[in-house]
C-alpha cells in the first residue's frame, strides 16, 4: 500500500481507539467529578470542588460496615470456591479426563440460568424450613460459589493443561512422591499463577454483584452494593463518592495482586 | 475401579453438594413450578395468564427490543473498536484494553447513578446537547435511555470476545484481494466479514444473553419500575405486592426459554455456513 | 528492451536499511529468480515491486510506468504466496474468479476464463471445493490459477514451494515453468533454495544482505562465482584462501580459490598422494572428503560402477583440472 494509504489508515485506527477510551471513561470521570465536586445541579461543570464527600463517607459507620459484610461474604466465597474446586479440577483431570466435557457444560449453568431466576427457586427453597438461609451470609456465600466457579473452572483447567498434569504426577511419583505429596509439592506451585488470575477476576466481579444480595438478603446483611442503591435518595455527591471508593479499592487490589504475582516468579 | 478412584470420587462429592444446592435445585423448582398455579394445580395455565395478558407480553416485548438493540449497537461499536485496537500501536492497545477491562467492573448500580449524572434530566451531557440545540429533552427512563445504556455495558464485553475473533483473519488474504483488485470495502464485504461472521454470530447471542438476564442495572435505574422481564419476576417473589413464585417461575421460564431459543438460532446459524479449517 | 526496470530502489526499516541501491532489468518474458539466504532482503524486495511495502526511494518501472505512487490493486501484477492466501469462505472457482469479479467482467467471460485458468492447472474437477478439502499442492496450483486468470503483466511468486513435499515440489516447479513459457510471462521468483532457481531460471540475481551479489544464467552462477559468498552459497564449491590454494597447486596463487567438487577426479593411476578420510553415498554421486598436501577437499564421484567406490584410508591419485579453477574475491 502506498504511504499516503498507511498514514490515514493509522490516523484513522488511532482516533477510533481514542474515541472508545472515552466513551469508556466517561461515566467514570463524570463520578469522580461528581465526587469531589461541593455542588453540581443543572450546569455543565460543578461549581465548586471539595473532599468532604469521602470524608462524610468513610466516617459513616453504616458504610463501613456494608463494606465489612462484602469483603466478608466475597472472601469466604473465593476459599470456599478454592477447597471445593481444586480437589475437583485435580480429580477430573487425572482420574476422569471424560468428566471435562460434562463439566464444560455444567459451568455454563451459572451464565446462562440469571441470577434473578435461580433467586425465585432459592427464595423458596431456603426461605423457610430446616435449610434455612435467605437474609443470611450464608446463601449468598453459596450463591457466589456458583458465580466464581466458571471463572475459576475455567482459567485453572487452561493451567493444568498448559503445565501437563499427568506428566508432572507421573515423573513426581516416579521419584517416589506419594499422589498427595505430587499434588502438594509438584502441581499446586504450579497452578498459583493461574489460581491468582482467577481469584482476582472473581473478586472483582464478586464485589460488583447485586442482583443475589438484593433479592435474597437486602438489608438484613447489607452489602456494598445493596447500600450503595439504598442510598440513592442521599446526595449524588455522597453516592459517587462511593463508588469511587469501590471502584478504587477493586483497581488497588488488581495491582498489588499482579504485583506479587510477579514479583514471587522472579 | 480401583481404590485410589473411589476416593478421589468422594472429593468430588462436597462440590457436587454444594453445585446442587445452590445451582441444580433451584432451577429445578423453577422448572417444577412454572407448570402449577395455586388455583388448577399441574398446567399450562400461568404460561396462558402471561400470553394473554398485555403487561406481561409488554415485558416481554421490552426485553427483547432492549436487548437487541442494545446487541446490536454494542456489537457494531466493539467490532470497529477491537479492529483498530489491533492496528494500534502495543503501547496503546496494552493501555485501551486494561481500561476496557477495568470498567467492566462498573456495570450494575454504579454505571445506572453514573449515567443518571451525565445523561439524567440535570445531568451534564443532557444540559450541553440542550444548549447546543441538538435535543429538546432526553428521558433517560424511557427505552431509549435504557438501549443507550445496556449498549454501554455490552461493548467491554463485546471487545473482549471479538478482539481474538480477528487472529482468524491472515493478513495474506488482504495483500491478495489488494493485488486482485479490491479495495478495502470490497475485502470486506467478500472476504473478512463472511470469515468472521460465525464469531459475530456468536458474540452476538452472548450479548443478547447478557442483555436479557441484565436486572441490577435497570432496577437501580428505575427502582424496579421499568417493565422488563427481570424486573418482573424479581417483583413477584420479593415486592411488596401480590407475591406468586408461580407465575414468577413461569415467567422465569419464558426468560430461559428466549435464551435457549436464541442459542439454538445461533447454532442453527453456524451449520449453514461453510466450515473453515484452521 | 526492458520490461521491468528497478532503479536506485531503497527500503529502510526501523532506521537500518534493508536494501540500499538495488538496480536491475528483466526483459518481456523472461523468467528470473532473487535467489539468496533468509534475511538477505529478497522478500522485502518482492513486496515493493507488488506494492505491499511502501518503498523509500527509487523508482519501479512496469513497461514504462512507473508503479510506485500506484496501489496494489492498480499494478496489474500477479502474485502467489508461499502460504497459498486461498479465501476460505469461497470455493475454488470463486477463489478463481475473484479478481474477474473486482474488474468487473462479465458473468459469461468470467466463467469462461475461470475454467481455462483451471484447466491449466488441472484441477476442473475440484472447482466446486472449498480451500479446507485441498492438499497442499492442490492450493498452490488454485492460488497460481487465481493470480493468472486476470492476465497479469507481471507474475510474482513469494517462495511458494517451500511449504509443500519434495515430490509436490518437483511437480510443480515443472508445472509453473511450462505454463510461464505458454503464457510468456514475465516472471520473478523468489526462492532460498538453489536447486530450484538454477532448474527454473532463465537468470538468477543472487542477494546477500540487501545488495545484489552476482546475475547471470544458471551455468554463470554456478561455475564462475563471483565473490566468497556466492561460491559459498551455490554449489558445495572448496573453498580455499591463497596460502592454502598455492600449496594445493604448487604455483603461487594471489587470491582466494573456488574449486567445484565434481571437477576433480581420483584414479588409482599416477602419484598416489591423496588419502581418503571419509565417504557419503548421496544416491548417483559419491561424496569423498580427501587430504592431500595437507588440504582437506571434498570430491564428487558419479556413482557409475563398484569401481568407483574407493574404502576409506586408500591412497589415490588426485587430478585438477585448472580451466575450471575460479579466483574469487
Amino acid at each position: 500500500m502506498s504511504r499516503a494509504e498507511s498514514t490515514t489508515a493509522s490516523v484513522y485506527h488511532r482516533s477510533v481507539v481514542w474515541l472508545l477510551f472515552l466513551i469508556l471513561l466517561l461515566p467514570l470521570l463524570g463520578t469522580l467529578v461528581y465526587s469531589i465536586a461541593s455542588s453540581w445541579s443543572a450546569t455543565v461543570l460543578p461549581s465548586g470542588f471539595t473532599l468532604k464527600w469521602y470524608s462524610q463517607l468513610w466516617g459513616d459507620p453504616r458504610f463501613l460496615t456494608a463494606f465489612g459484610h462484602s469483603l466478608l461474604v466475597c472472601v469466604a466465597a473465593l476459599v470456599l470456591s478454592v477447597v471445593l474446586i481444586l480437589p475437583l479440577l485435580f480429580v477430573v483431570h487425572y482420574h476422569f479426563p471424560r468428566l471435562d466435557a460434562l463439566m464444560n457444560i455444567l459451568i455454563l449453568l451459572p451464565f446462562a440460568v440469571p441470577p434473578v431466576v435461580s433467586s425465585v427457586g432459592l427464595l423458596q427453597l431456603y426461605g423457610s424450613g430446616p435449610l434455612r438461609m435467605v437474609g443470611t451470609p450464608w446463601i449468598l456465600i453459596g450463591c457466589y460459589f456458583t458465580v466464581a466457579l466458571p471463572f475459576m473452572y475455567r482459567a485453572i483447567t487452561n493451567n493444568l493443561q498448559a503445565i501437563n498434569l499427568r506428566d508432572l504426577m507421573d515423573a513426581a511419583q516416579l521419584l517416589g512422591a506419594s499422589t498427595w505429596q505430587a499434588a502438594f509439592l509438584v502441581v499446586l506451585p504450579n497452578l498459583r499463577k493461574g489460581l491468582m488470575v482467577a481469584l482476582l477476576l472473581s473478586f472483582s466481579f464478586l464485589f460488583g454483584e447485586f442482583v443475589f444480595a438484593n433479592i435474597l438478603v437486602g438489608t438484613q446483611y447489607e452489602t456494598l452494593q445493596v447500600f450503595l442503591n439504598n442510598m440513592r435518595n442521599s446526595s449524588g455527591h455522597f453516592t459517587s463518592a462511593l463508588v469511587i471508593s469501590y471502584f478504587l479499592f477493586v483497581l488497588v487490589l488488581t495491582w498489588v495482586a499482579t504485583f506479587l504475582n510477579k514479583d514471587k516468579s522472579q | 475401579m480401583t481404590r485410589g478412584k473411589w476416593l478421589a470420587l468422594l472429593c468430588l462429592v462436597p462440590f457436587a453438594v454444594f453445585f446442587i444446592v445452590f445451582q441444580i435445585a433451584p432451577l429445578v423448582w423453577v422448572l417444577i413450578h412454572s407448570v402449577q398455579s395455586e388455583e388448577s394445580g399441574w398446567g399450562l395455565d400461568n404460561f396462558t395468564r402471561i400470553f394473554s395478558s398485555k403487561f406481561y407480553l409488554q415485558a416481554i416485548q421490552h426485553s427483547l427490543e432492549i436487548s437487541f438493540w442494545s446487541s446490536l449497537f454494542g456489537i457494531v461499536i466493539a467490532l470497529l473498536g477491537s479492529y483498530s485496537l489491533r492496528r494500534v500501536d502495543s503501547r496503546l492497545r496494552n493501555f485501551v484494553n486494561a481500561f476496557a477491562n477495568m470498567t467492566s467492573n462498573f456495570s450494575g448500580v454504579p454505571l445506572a447513578f453514573a449515567f443518571i449524572i451525565l445523561l439524567g434530566f440535570n445531568g451534564s451531557i443532557t444540559i450541553m446537547l440542550k444548549q447546543a440545540g441538538i435535543i429538546q429533552d432526553f428521558n433517560l427512563y424511557s427505552k431509549t435511555g435504557l438501549i443507550i445504556l445496556y449498549t454501554y455495558f455490552q461493548i467491554p464485553l463485546g471487545v473482549l470476545l471479538l478482539y481474538p475473533a480477528f487472529d482468524a483473519l491472515r493478513e495474506d488474504w488482504r495483500e491478495s484481494a489488494a493485488l486482485l483488485g479490491a479495495n478495502s470495502w470490497q475485502f470486506w464485504r467478500h472476504i473478512g466479514l463472511p470469515v468472521l461472521t460465525p464469531a459475530l454470530l456468536g458474540t452476538f447471542v452472548i450479548l443478547l444473553a447478557n442483555a436479557l438476564g441484565a436486572y441490577a442495572t435497570v432496577y437501580a435505574l428505575t427502582t424496579g419500575n421499568f417493565n422488563v422481564l427481570p424486573i418482573r419476576i424479581a417483583a413477584m417473589v420479593s415486592g411488596d405486592i401480590s407475591l406468586d413464585p408461580n407465575m414468577a417461575s413461569a415467567l422465569a421460564v419464558i426468560l430461559v426459554g428466549l435464551m435457549t431459543l436464541v442459542t439454538l438460532v445461533h447454532q442453527w446459524l453456524l451449520k449453514r455456513s461453510y466450515h473453515v479449517a484452521r | 528492451m526492458s520490461f521491468v526496470s528497478v532503479e536506485r530502489l531503497q527500503k529502510t526499516y526501523s532506521g537500518t536499511p534493508v536494501f540500499s541501491d538495488i538496480h536491475f532489468t528483466i526483459t518481456q518474458g523472461e523468467f528470473v529468480t532473487l535467489l539468496g539466504p533468509s534475511g538477505c532482503g529478497k522478500s522485502t524486495l518482492l513486496r515493493c515491486i507488488a506494492g505491499l511495502t511502501p518503498v523509500d526511494g527509487g523508482k519501479i518501472l512496469l513497461d514504462g510506468q512507473d508503479i510506485v505512487p500506484l496501489s496494489p490493486q492498480k499494478r496489474d501484477i500477479g502474485m502467489v504466496f508461499q502460504s497459498y492466501a486461498l479465501f476460505p469462505n469461497m470455493t475454488v472457482e470463486q477463489n478463481v474468479a475473484f479478481g474477474l469479479r473486482m474488474q468487473k467482467v462479465n458473468a459469461n467471460d468470467s466463467h469462461k476464463r475461470t475454467t481455462e485458468a483451471l484447466q491449466l492447472v488441472e484441477l476442473n474437477d475440484f472447482a466446486k471445493r472449498y480451500p479446507h478439502q485441498l492438499s497442499g499442492g492442490q492450493c498452490q496450483r488454485v492460488a497460481l490459477a487465481r493470480s493468472l486468470v486476470t492476465r497479469p503483466r507481471l507474475l510474482l511468486l513469494d517462495e511458494p514451494l517451500s511449504a509443500l513435499d519434495a515430490r509436490i515440489r518437483k511437480h510443480l516447479r515443472e508445472q509453473i515453468r511450462a505454463i510461464q513459457r505458454e503464457l510468456n510471462l514475465t516472471t520473478i521468483f523468489v526462492t532460498h533454495d538453489q536447486e530450484e532457481a538454477l532448474t527454473m531460471s532463465d537468470r538468477i540475481f543472487l542477494m546477500n544482505q540487501g545488495r545484489i551479489v552476482q546475475s547471470g544464467d544458471a551455468q554463470t552462477l554456478y561455475a564462475a562465482p563471483a565473490d566468497a559468498f556466492a561460491a559459498g552459497f551455490i554449489g558445495n564449491y572448496n573453498l580455499l584462501d591463497a596460502e592454502t590454494a598455492s600449496r594445493l597447486l604448487q604455483r603461487p596463487v594471489s587470491s582466494r580459490v573456488a574449486i567445484r567438487p565434481e571437477t576433480l577426479s581420483l584414479s588409482l593411476q599416477g602419484e598416489p598422494d591423496t588419502v581418503i578420510r571419509n565417504h557419503s553415498l548421496l544416491g548417483n554421486v559419491i561424496r569423498y572428503r580427501v587430504e592431500v598436501r595437507g588440504v582437506e577437499l571434498i570430491v564428487d564421484v558419479l556413482n557409475r560402477s563398484p569401481g568407483d567406490l574407493y574404502p576409506d584410508g586408500q591412497r589415490v591419485a588426485l587430478s585438477i583440472d585448472n580451466s575450471t579453477l575460479c579466483e574469487v574475491a
